[in-house]
This record gives structure tokens, sequence and C-alpha cells, in this order.
């Protein structure tokens, strides 16, 4: 999902993905700072993204999180991987009836 | 890969984190103001909207808690706490933790030292390729000489090579000579000769050059292989030293080859040159001649019980032909045999060692248990906060290890200087070793200090930790740890008792051991002894031989400060067996085959030089000139074993081997024991004969005494030149006093003595500290009990008694394990005792005395304070 967010839009701030998460779920999904960060900083140790001070539109300064080519790897591969489910799943749930 | 990628970050981020707590601060807090500036944005009054804001993103101190497990390795994190407050804790309590470290230290260093020394000589391995596989094999020759391990003969190994199944090949060596004469000073050089496949069945490549082939052992080629030592030190470690012509006994002898300097062999170290052992066919046949070591290696799949059977079937049927009563043989590994007796002794010392490490570890936890006891408060609290059991545990735990890391640390320095006193430990027959701390002894000490945090720590955690759960903030600290805690610290006591028993009692039987061996009766006055060897192979001609030696004694014996000399075969004590087999007026030959007789040839003056005394008859005197009808002197095991209840003064004997050319020897003097074989040696029947009348042996007065009035080793130089005055070429070899001989052979008993006593010692003094600890520790966790106790009328004088019961009673239990222990111990120290019969009762008597004696003063002390303690105050100690 962060991986997501940060392919399609390019470097962000943390705030800016929950708000984006949150607008793309359509409020459905409010992401907890505890929650947030704890996971970009695992993403970060694996190397899928990085992170750096920067300045916002708004001049504040922020940390910017970006995606790295290792990330949009992992990316494809789980979005395969996840589509490869529900194609099951709903195999299993819909086409058996 | 990512994952583990992740990990190394984290252990990064432990160590030095890339991004501080603001850092993470900084970037909440920026996000908690987005959220609320959208609120405000959505219609919230800045108040609201800081406080929805909140309520939807969550709290920036959670966020930063898991952050922070997220940066590192949340137990690396504690673990590196854990141990910063177990310092602390060691730091406050300076008292406890020097006594916990210098217990450990002695402990553990002494255990590193004592590993040290039995990797180097039992684990270590042996510079043969496969040492393993290879074995010695000896005649049993129990039935005849009561040895178990005899020299085998040539026939023997011929056909033992022959018929073998088990070995892919058997070789021998045999003793040999070796007097280097052309290159500087003449010099006898120790050497053996060896069969061709020597070198094949040790697996030995030579440094430089070659070893010999079959063919050149086969036709007796004058060709020898040299040490590493004697090249370097004759040859200047020049490499052209192969195929170099050197002389040896007067004859050339081409030098082939140059072993590395690790390789050794049986029986010594230092053997210097190794040549063809060039059997004649003469040889193959002969099966009195007791002096090969056979050195074997066992078939792939073999094994040595396998080996043993086989050997011991084969070698009856073979020698039934020729011996009177056949005989088995013994395959012995050969580490066991070049370890010899100094293997057992390590492992006795290593035992001991590991008991006192074990009560040092026992006394640690019972002084934990009290500690823990007394912190139960400090550790509830920490439950109370939220530390789970877990926790705690690892908590107590890291406490232990830190305590066992430090002891461990003072160990080593520790153990250095025990390591210089044991190297003079290793047997003659190994390599000289230089005791080091190198990774497999630091990972050995590493290994006993984590064990020995984890036993004395283990116990106290548990206990701790349960404790501090069960009964939370509001147990006011009234003494009651528990029946259960009472009985587990009784229990230890009663341990550490027996272990100290067992070593004081096995200490005070070697004590005997060595005392006995000290003041054996050698026979001879040890002091003021110079002795040598000067090799007498240049004089073949019996008449030459007689005169030269007669000269040379006369030389020395115009030495000044010298007060006599004298010359026998063998130099007294040196193990070096010279035996032959005899035949009393009247016996069979067949019982001569049965009868063994140490061999002597000495000059009219050796006796009075030793200092020997005599049992009967007479010493030799002028009149035993060259004779048809010589005389002889046998000791007094020769005389009982023949002559029981009657003198054998004028009986006659027949010597060698059983002909009728041989002379008939009267004995016209019976001398009291004189231990020729080695201070700890068996006495063996020993015949003497005066050198002028031994023409038809080849016995040879090589070995010489003097008996001086000044320091024996002030004289050497003037001997040697005073031998040289006679022969320029004549070797003078291991020069060395009686008295250093002695202590050589008392070397490992003796060290074995002090290291078992001084080993027993401390765990006295371990075991008393430890029934002293408990003691006090129950004294004042039962102050208030006392005072109700006083209070209720019970004098000081019952409250002494109950206290000093329980000790004495934890004592005797001891005291009973220990004996008990005891007698297994020494059962299986029995090779230490070498042959003699310590008395075990006055031993256990003693020990207890001595441990009663300290264990009632152990327990008197904190007795008499229990005694002592005011009902009033008692009652008011809350």
């Amino acid at each position: 999902m962060l991986l997501q967010t940060l392919a399609t839009l390019g470097p962000l701030h943390g705030y800016s993905i929950a708000a984006r998460l949150e607008q793309v779920s359509a409020g459905a999904l409010q992401i907890n700072m505890g929650t947030l960060y704890p996971g970009l900083m695992r993403l970060e140790q694996r190397g899928l993204v990085r992170s750096e001070w920067n300045v916002t539109d708004t001049n504040r300064k922020a940390r910017f999180y970006s995606i790295t080519a290792a990330g949009r790897r992992q990316l494809a591969a789980e979005k395969a991987e996840w589509d490869r489910m529900t194609t099951i799943m709903h195999a299993l749930l819909h086409d058996q009836s | 890969m990512s994952s583990l990628r992740e990990w190394i970050r984290r252990l990064w981020g432990t160590l030095r984190p890339k991004r501080d707590d603001s850092d993470l601060e900084e970037e909440l807090w920026l996000h908690l103001e987005l959220a609320a500036e959208e609120a405000v944005r959505a219609g919230h009054a800045p108040e609201q909207a800081r406080q929805a804001a909140r309520i939807r993103v969550g709290g920036v101190a959670q966020a930063i808690e898991s952050l922070r497990d997220q940066r590192g390795l949340p137990w690396l994190d504690h673990l590196a706490r854990d141990v910063r407050y177990a310092l602390r804790q060691i730091r406050r309590n300076p008292a406890f933790s020097s006594i916990a470290i210098a217990t450990l230290a002695l402990g553990i260093g002494v255990n590193t030292a004592m590993f040290s020394a039995v990797d180097a000589v039992l684990i270590r391995p042996l510079p043969f390729a496969d040492a393993d596989r290879l074995v010695m094999i000896w005649d049993d020759d129990r039935g005849r000489t009561g040895s178990r391990k005899f020299f085998s003969t040539p026939p023997e190994w011929d056909e033992w090579r022959r018929h073998n199944t088990v070995f892919t090949d058997i070789a021998a060596s045999q003793p040999g000579d070796a007097a280097l004469s052309n290159n500087g000073a003449p010099e006898e050089l120790p050497a053996r000769k060896v069969t061709a496949n020597f070198w094949s069945v040790l697996g030995a490549e030579p440094l430089l050059g070659r070893v010999f082939t079959e063919e050149e052992d086969a036709r007796g080629a004058r060709v020898v292989v040299i040490s590493h030592g004697l090249w370097q030190r004759r040859f200047g470690a020049s490499p052209d030293v192969v195929n170099r012509t050197i002389t040896l006994n007067d004859n050339p002898y081409q030098v082939i080859g140059v072993l590395p300097r690790e390789f050794y062999f049986m029986p010594a170290r230092d053997i210097d040159v190794w040549m063809p052992a060039a059997f004649s066919a003469a040889m193959l046949r002969n099966w009195g001649w007791h002096d090969v070591h056979c050195v074997a290696r066992l078939k792939p799949g073999v094994t040595l019980r396998q080996a043993s059977e086989s050997m011991a079937a084969l070698s009856l049927q073979v020698t039934a032909p020729h011996f009177n009563r056949p005989r088995a043989a013994v395959v012995v590994p050969l580490r066991e045999e070049l370890a010899g007796k100094t293997g057992s002794s390590l492992i006795m010392l290593l035992c001991a060692s590991a008991a006192v490490l074990l009560i040092a570890c026992v006394n640690l936890a019972n002084l934990l248990m009290s500690r823990a006891a007394v912190r139960h408060r400090e550790v509830a609290v920490r439950a109370a906060l939220g530390a789970g059991r877990g926790r705690l545990i690892a908590q107590f735990l890291i406490e232990s290890l830190v305590l066992a890391g430090l002891g461990a640390v003072a160990g080593l320095a520790l153990a250095i200087p025990v390591m210089r006193f044991l190297e003079t430990l290793v047997p003659q027959t190994m390599a000289a070793v230089r005791l080091t701390l190198d990774w497999r002894v630091l990972a050995f000490s590493a290994g006993i200090a984590t064990a020995a945090g984890l036993t004395f720590g283990l116990t106290p955690a548990l206990g701790g930790s349960r404790r501090a759960l069960q009964q939370g903030l509001h147990d006011g600290g009234r003494g009651s740890a528990g029946a259960r805690s009472h009985w587990f610290q009784h229990a230890l006591i009663v341990t550490e008792t027996a272990l100290a028993v067992v070593l004081l009692t096995s200490g005070a039987l070697l004590l005997q051991t060595f005392q006995h061996l000290r003041q054996l009766d050698l026979g001879i006055r040890s002091e003021r002894l110079l002795t040598f060897v000067t090799p007498l192979f240049r004089y073949r001609d019996f008449d030459r031989r007689v005169a030269f030696v007669n000269a040379e004694l006369e030389h020395v014996r115009a030495i000044p400060g010298v007060v006599n000399a004298g010359a026998i075969s063998r130099v007294p004590l040196t193990v070096n067996d010279q035996a032959t087999f005899y035949i009393l007026a009247g016996q069979t030959g067949a019982q001569a085959r049965e009868q063994v007789a140490l061999s002597r040839v000495v000059t009219r003056d050796y006796f009075a030089t030793v200092g020997a005394r005599l049992h009967e008859g007479r010493f030799f005197d002028a009149s035993d000139q060259r004779s048809e009808s010589p005389v002889a002197i046998v000791n007094e095991s020769f005389a009982d074993r023949n002559f029981p209840e009657r003198s054998p003064i004028g009986a006659r004997f027949q010597f060698g081997r059983w002909g009728s050319k041989n002379y008939w020897y009267t004995i016209v003097g019976v001398v009291k024991e004189i231990r020729d074989r080695g201070v700890a040696e068996e006495l063996q029947p020993t015949v003497y004969r005066v050198h002028e009348q031994a023409d038809q042996t080849g016995d040879q007065p090589s070995g010489i005494v003097v008996r001086t009035a000044v320091e024996p080793t002030s004289i050497v130089a003037a001997v040697r030149a005073a031998i040289w005055s006679i022969d320029k070429n004549q070797p003078v070899a291991r020069v060395q006093t009686l008295d250093d001989i002695v202590a050589r052979q008392l070397a490992v008993p003796s060290q074995n003595t002090a290291l078992s006593s001084a080993f027993a010692l401390l765990a006295l003094l371990l075991a008393s500290l430890g029934l002293y600890g408990v003691l006090s520790y129950a004294v004042t966790q039962r102050t208030n009990e006392i005072g109700v106790r006083m209070a209720l009328g019970a004098t000081s004088k019952d409250i002494l008694l109950s206290f000093s019961k329980r000790g004495l009673a934890l004592t005797l239990a001891g005291l009973a394990i220990g004996v008990v222990l005891a007698a297994v111990a020494a059962r299986l120290m029995a090779t230490l005792f070498y042959g003699f019969r310590p008395t075990y009762i006055p031993a256990v008597a003693v020990v207890s005395i001595i441990l009663l004696s300290v264990a009632a003063l152990a327990c008197f002390v904190p007795a008499r304070r229990a005694s002592r303690v005011n009902p009033l105050i008692a009652l008011q100690h809350e």
C-alpha cells in the first residue's frame, strides 16, 4: 500500500501518505502514526524506500519518502501475488456455486 | 534476503542510531500538526482540531515507542541495559562482588590452566598422520616378570607382522648406539634402530632428503635420518647435510634425511639419530632378546578391542613353541602410551579443579540466593512496573554472567603462572610444550565461565523471580524465605562439603604416597653423587676395555674434591633394563626360562662409592681377578626369591643363555636393595658382577658414579678434561647428579601432590565459607523468630545449640557422602599411588577432624551472634 502510493505520487512525507491512503480508500482506512512510521522504517531498513529531510510546498521541514528500484521490484512481485490470490479466492467464492 | 538486511540495519541501529529520538519526534509532531491544520480547514476550532487530530492519528509517545523498537533490536537493547544495570549492582556491592569475582577467578583460572595441560597432552593431535589409529604392541608378561607390558623380541615382531589380520603394518624399534666423533667434541647421541616400514606406519615424512628403504634395512646400510634438533645444533641447519658422511661409533654413516621439528617418538622426545634396524637372521630367531618396541597401524574399520583380542590369540599361538608358557600380546593406543601416568594425573587434577569450581559456584548460588531475598523488594517493584518473569530471570542471569565474565578475565591472568608450573608436568616421552592461552583454551574458559554463571545464577534467578511475582510489594520482608529455599540451600551445603571431603581425602592419600616415595630407601646415598655415561664402543676388546675403565676411574679420583669413583653398566635409578635368565646349580633349563634377573657389571669401588650397604657376605675386593671361577653379589630380592629362609652365600648359578660354556658364579655377598630401575619402580632380583670377571658377555661398565666432597657439578669440566686426557674422542654423556635424577622421577608425584593439596585446601576454605554464609544469613533472617523464642524463655544456650546443631548436621551429612565418594575416587586414582597402598582410614579420620573443626568454627560465629540477640531489639526489628 505504502509502496504503491509512493510509486504513483513520487516522494511524499508521512502525513501526505496517510492522507492519500485515506482519500483513496474513501475514509475507510485511517492510519495511526504508531502503524505508519514503524512500517516506513521497516521498508527503509529493508532497502525498499529511502528517506531524507526536505522542505514541503508550505515551506515546512519534513521527511520525504521515495521508492527505490528494489522497492519497485518488490511492489510488482507483491501485486502479482495479490492478483493471483484474489483470482483464486474469487474462483473459490463465486464460480463454485 | 531483505529481512537479513533489515536485521543488520536494526543491529546497526542499536549500536549507533542514525536517527535519534528527536529526529523521530520531529517527524511525528509535524504529522500531528498537519492533521490538526486539516481539521481546522474542516471547520473545527483550533483546540478541538488538535484533540481530534490526536484521536485520529494516535499518540506521539506510543508511536515513538514502536518506532524505537523497530529502529533497533529490542532484546539487544534490553541486554545492553541489563549489563549496565548489572555493572552498577556490582559496583554498588564491592564486598560481595570482590568475593564473587575472586572465587570465580580461582575456579576458572585453575580450570583453564588444567585444561591447557590436558589439551596439550591428551587432546591435541600427535605429529603423526591419523595418530588415533596407531597402537603399541607389548608382550603380556604377567606370568613371568609380573609386567603387563614387556618388550617383545625380534622374532615375535616378525611373526606378528606376517600373520596378523588387524594391522596395515607393524614396525619395530630397538635401542641404538650413536657416538658422533668427527664433528667437534665427541658426543653420545640418543639413537634408535628402526625397521624401514617405521616411517610408513607412522606416516612420517622427512623435512629434507629421504628415509631409508626396505632394501637398505635388509642389508644393514650405514645410513641415518637425523632429528631437526641435531641438524640445527651440529650442522648449522645447512641443507647440504643430506648425503654428508658422518662418523658414528667410529664407522662412516651417510646422512640421508632430516626430520621435521615436531617429530618425536617413544621412548624419549630427544632421539637424534634413526638408523636401520637391520635384523640379522640370527636376531630374528632370538626369542630371548626382549628389547623391541612394536608400533602398528590399525586397518580401517578395526577397533582397538578387535585388535587386542586378535593379537592376544595370535601371540599365544606363535609363542607357544618358543616360550615355556605361551604369551599373549597387549595392544595399547599410542596416545595412552605417550601420556603415561601424566594422563591419569592430569585427569585427576582436572576433576579436582572442576570440583573446586563447582564448590565456588555452589557458594555463589547461596550468596546470590541470600541476596535475592534481600533484594526482593526491588524485584517486586520492577515486577509491579510491568517486567515479565522472563525479563526478571534474564536480568538475574545477566548479572551472574557478568560476574562470571569478570571472574573469567581475572582467572585468565591467574592461569598463566599456573600454566608455567604445569609445563613441567608434560611427560618426557612427548615433545616439550609451551602452554599458551590459544583459542581452544580461551574457548574452554569462556565455556566454563558461561556454565558457571548459569549454574550459580539459575536457581536464584528462578527463585527470586517466582517470589517477586507471588508476594508482590505487600510482603514486609519479614524473613521467611520458605522451607523450600532452605531445603535447597542445605542441599548445596551438603554437596560442597561432600566435594571438599573427596578432595581432601584424595589429597591426603596422594600426600601419603608422596611421603612414602620420598622416604623410600634408595639403597644408596644420593647426595653429592655425580653420574655420567662414557660409551665404550671404542673398546670392544675386553682387555682394552678393562684397562680404559680402570684408567678413567684413576684419573677421575685424582681430581681434587673427588672422594671415590666407580662404574656400573647402567647409572642407578635410570629405567634402562638389562636383564637375563639365570639357572641355579641343580635346576633344569626349563626352570631358567622362568627366572629373570637384572644384570649389572660394576667396578670394585662401585658399592663403596654409592654408599650401598651389605646384608651379608662381602663386597668385591682385590682378590676377585679375572678367573674361571668368578663371583657375584646379589640383592635381597634375588636372595629372598631363590633362598628363602637360608643364606645364599656360597650358592652357585649360571648366567645368560643356558649353555655349558658359561661360568658358574659363586655368590659371595648380598647387598641391600638398590633401586636400580627407578624410585617408583618395583624391585627386581639383581645380580652384580665385577667387570674384570665379565669377559663372556657384552655388559660394559659405561655408567660412571663419582662421590665428591664438593658440589658435584663444580667438577664436571675437570672430569671431562681428565677423560679426554686418556682418549680425546671419548664421549662423556648425560652428566647429572643423582639428586637430579631422583627429583625428576619424583616430579610428577610431587606436582600431583602439591596441586591436589592446594585444590583440597581451597575446597575446604570455600566449603566453610559457604557454611558460614548460609548460617549467618539464616541468623539474620530469623532474628524475629529468635527474639520471640527468647521472649518465651529460651536461653541463649538453647539458641546457640540449635544453630550449631543445624550446621553440624549439614557437615556430617556432607562428610558421610564425601567419604563414600572418596573411596570411589581412591579406586579410580590407584595408578597414581605407584603400587603403594596408602591407608584410607587415617586419611579419612584426619580429614573428618579438620573438616569438623573448621565447620564448628564456621557455625559457631553466626550461632553465637544469634544467641546474643536482644529480644527487645529483635522484636522491634521490622
